[in-house]
């Protein structure tokens, strides 16, 4: 056998990984197998809704595992190599277990130069882990992103895939913290424009959980 | 007179001032689909294409192609063989985030600009590409365009005529590539999102090989307003080679950062001082005009300069995206080109070997200079890379890559060559 057979120069992922679900488990429910049949229907093939059931697999499961990819690619009739190859390319699926919130932190560089990395080296310190790992409790994982869409509220940062947070400080991290580890859910906040700000007074939306007004952005301190 | 005309008296048609324009009532009691009706009963497809051409509407996506062009290149209609429009809404350039917020404040402004696209090229279906990280706005995308089912303005037998036409949301799951075309097809596929190789186009073989059609949100928003108000309202609007309203996403070292809608052409200055200057008083240093890929600008380098196609093509620059990061006398440029080097770097799809390796090896040795260790020739090796890396790909990312490298040294030299070691070994000398 060749050398770099034997010695790979990267890690390559056990074969055949102890399963964290159970077979009981590892079954979907009639209502999440007519979503993903409603889901299947809107493509000419089954192969639109793989990113769709990992989604829905990602949600049920809280991460996807080898044993949930087979769970999925059973489920629509593709290759587990299709959907194992997809799960791997995207970063938001997570192959392991994260921690109940995963903070992920812009530090692109319209936030780079507001502030993204003060704001990670805060939730470093704060949470007493380094990038890319987990609390030892589990509650949180912290994580390093490239950019969100939101570079004019920068620093910002988005918890579990769902809700944005802007315009970040120390002050507002320690609120968002402590509203996660009460169990409450974070609003959708819905930023008010600059242009509304001055021509409507404030933000355009009455049906928004949370509204931030205008404001001139926290001049954080800079570091590279 | 600027290339903007009379912009301090704009009236914004992308994102009017409307309260709740999000929701249908709203959005109808301003007018909204009744242009669609009209095209729908009395205009023939040919002329919506037309139309749009006669606009000068160019793509709002990067690329700043012809909107009217590339709908003309879609083959003739058969009914036996189903066509698609995709939606571009990945928008994962850094320093990008207007398609956001239209998104949120005027979807259904979407929503008709992509019925009106689908009938132009006799399309029954459209996919609404969404980045995977935007899941709230998913959701609020979701609950409208149920809405407009509901009333019937998508689905079967819409408006009443014997149309049928369906509006579907992909959701992506965090790959810059998947803004690439061709890789944004292959991502709705369900498959890894690796660009393809063109030809064939997607006008010829798109998804699942069937004829396709990819623009981005911001483009089809103004679809509706351009047969509403007619192509020549539309040409008047702002530069004549680059027309129409156009958002502007201003981040970075500014007092007013956010989306700030406005006629393209508008004056680089002009827009720093609508964006409330530099924060702290604060000298400019350096703009980047359009998105991560665009060739950053020096202060130096803006006066007169006007945000289109052409007037920053002699800048030395790209339009891109209109996603301005404007930075400050204090930045680090270096630090600046390394956070970028490693953007490239992770969101390489890896499929060439330059691009792969290439970004990787930017990364490497820009962030040797970062650290101090990094020696002179190591610049002109980087340069030497981005030849290496430009045009040798299947898809753009590469060259994506290498022009802000090459431009960022080559206009901020002094601050690169600040940070190397001498050019001889001091021991010797
Ligand atoms: C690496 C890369 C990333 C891209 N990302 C995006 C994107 O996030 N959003 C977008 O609308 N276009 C993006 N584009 C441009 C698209 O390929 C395409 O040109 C555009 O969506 C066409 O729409 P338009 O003609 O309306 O601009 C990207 C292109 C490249 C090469
Ligand atoms: S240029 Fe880069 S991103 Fe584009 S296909 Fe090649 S490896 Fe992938
Ligand atoms: S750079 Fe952070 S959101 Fe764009």
């Amino acid at each position: 056998m060749a050398d770099f057979i034997k010695n790979p120069v990267v890690d390559l992922p056990d074969p055949d990984p102890a399963p964290h679900f159970s077979e009981e488990e590892l079954v979907f429910t009639a209502n999440e197998k007519a979503e993903i049949a409603r889901r299947i229907a809107q493509y000419p093939t089954s192969d639109g809704a793989v990113m769709w059931t990992l989604w829905l697999a990602q949600d049920k499961f809280g991460f996807l595992p080898p044993e949930v990819l087979r769970l999925v690619a059973q489920e629509l009739e593709r290759p587990y190599a299709q959907v194992y190859g997809v799960a791997t390319f995207y970063t938001q699926y997570y192959k392991e277990k994260k921690g109940t919130h995963v903070l992920d932190v812009c530090t692109c560089f319209s936030c780079q130069f507001c502030g993204g990395y003060d704001i990670l080296d805060y939730l470093e310190r704060k949470l007493g882990i380094k990038r890319g790992q987990t609390t030892p409790c589990e509650r949180f994982t912290l994580q390093e992103v490239e950019c969100l869409g939101a570079c004019g509220s920068a620093p910002m940062l988005q918890v579990s895939n769902g809700p944005y947070a802007h315009n970040l400080t120390p002050e507002k991290i320690d609120v968002l913290l402590a509203t996660l580890e009460n169990g409450e859910p974070l609003p959708f906040v819905s930023l008010t424009l600059p242009q509304d700000e001055d021509q409507m007074q404030g933000n355009r939306r009455s049906d928004a959980e949370a509204v931030e007004a205008y404001q001139v952005p926290p001049v954080a301190k800079l570091t590279s | 007179m600027t290339k903007a005309g009379d912009w301090q008296s704009y009236q914004r048609v992308l994102l009017p001032p409307v309260r709740n324009l999000h929701h249908l009532d709203a959005y109808r009691a301003q007018g909204g689909y009744d242009i669609l009706r009209t095209i729908f009963n009395d205009w023939k497809p040919e002329d919506v294409t037309q139309c749009v051409k006669k606009s000068g509407l160019r793509g709002r996506g990067g690329a700043g192609f012809p909107t009217g062009l590339k709908w003309s290149f879609m083959p003739p209609a058969n009914p036996a063989v189903p066509r698609f429009l995709c939606c571009n809404a990945d928008e994962s350039e850094p320093g990008t985030f207007k398609d956001r917020q239209l998104m949120e404040f005027n979807p259904h402004l979407i929503f008709e600009g992509i019925l009106i696209a689908c009938f132009a090229m006799s399309m029954k279906a459209c996919y609404l590409y969404v980045r995977g990280e935007f899941s709230s706005w998913i959701t609020l995308l979701e609950r409208e365009l149920a809405c407009a089912y509901d009333a019937n303005l998508v689905g079967t037998g819409m408006l009443g005529t014997n149309v049928n036409m369906d509006i579907i949301l992909h959701k992506g799951a965090g790959a810059y590539i998947c803004g690439e075309e061709t890789s944004l097809m292959e991502s709705l596929e369900g498959k890894r999102a690796y660009p393809r190789i063109k030809p064939p186009f997607p006008a010829q073989q798109g998804i699942w090989g069937y004829p396709t059609t990819i623009n981005n949100v911001e483009t089809l928003a103004c679809v509706p307003l351009i047969l509403d108000r007619g192509a020549d309202w539309f040409a008047g609007v702002g530069a004549q080679t680059h027309p129409g309203p156009i958002l502007y996403g201003i981040s970075g070292h500014v007092n007013r950062p956010g989306v700030y809608e406005y006629p393209t052409g508008m004056l680089i200055t002009d827009l720093l001082e609508i964006a409330g200057s530099m924060r702290g008083g604060k000298k400019l240093k350096a703009l980047v005009p359009g998105g991560a890929s665009v060739p950053v600008l020096r202060a130096d380098m803006i006066e007169g300069v006007t945000m289109d196609v052409e007037s920053l093509r002699a800048a030395g620059s790209m339009m891109g995206t209109a996603g301005m990061l404007f930075l400050d006398e204090d930045t680090d440029m270096v630090a600046f080109l390394r956070r970028v080097a490693r953007f490239y770097h992770h969101e390489s799809c890896g499929q060439c070997t330059p691009c792969r390796e290439g970004t990787g090896w930017m990364e490497n040795l820009i962030t040797r200079i970062d650290d101090g260790e990094g020696n002179l020739r190591d610049l002109d090796l980087l340069l030497d890379l981005c030849d290496q890396m430009e045009g040798r790909t299947v898809c753009a990312l590469a060259d994506a890559a290498a022009w802000p490298v090459r431009n960022t040294i080559k206009r901020f030299r002094n601050d690169f060559e600040k940070r190397c070691r001498p050019a001889v070994w001091a021991g010797v000398a």
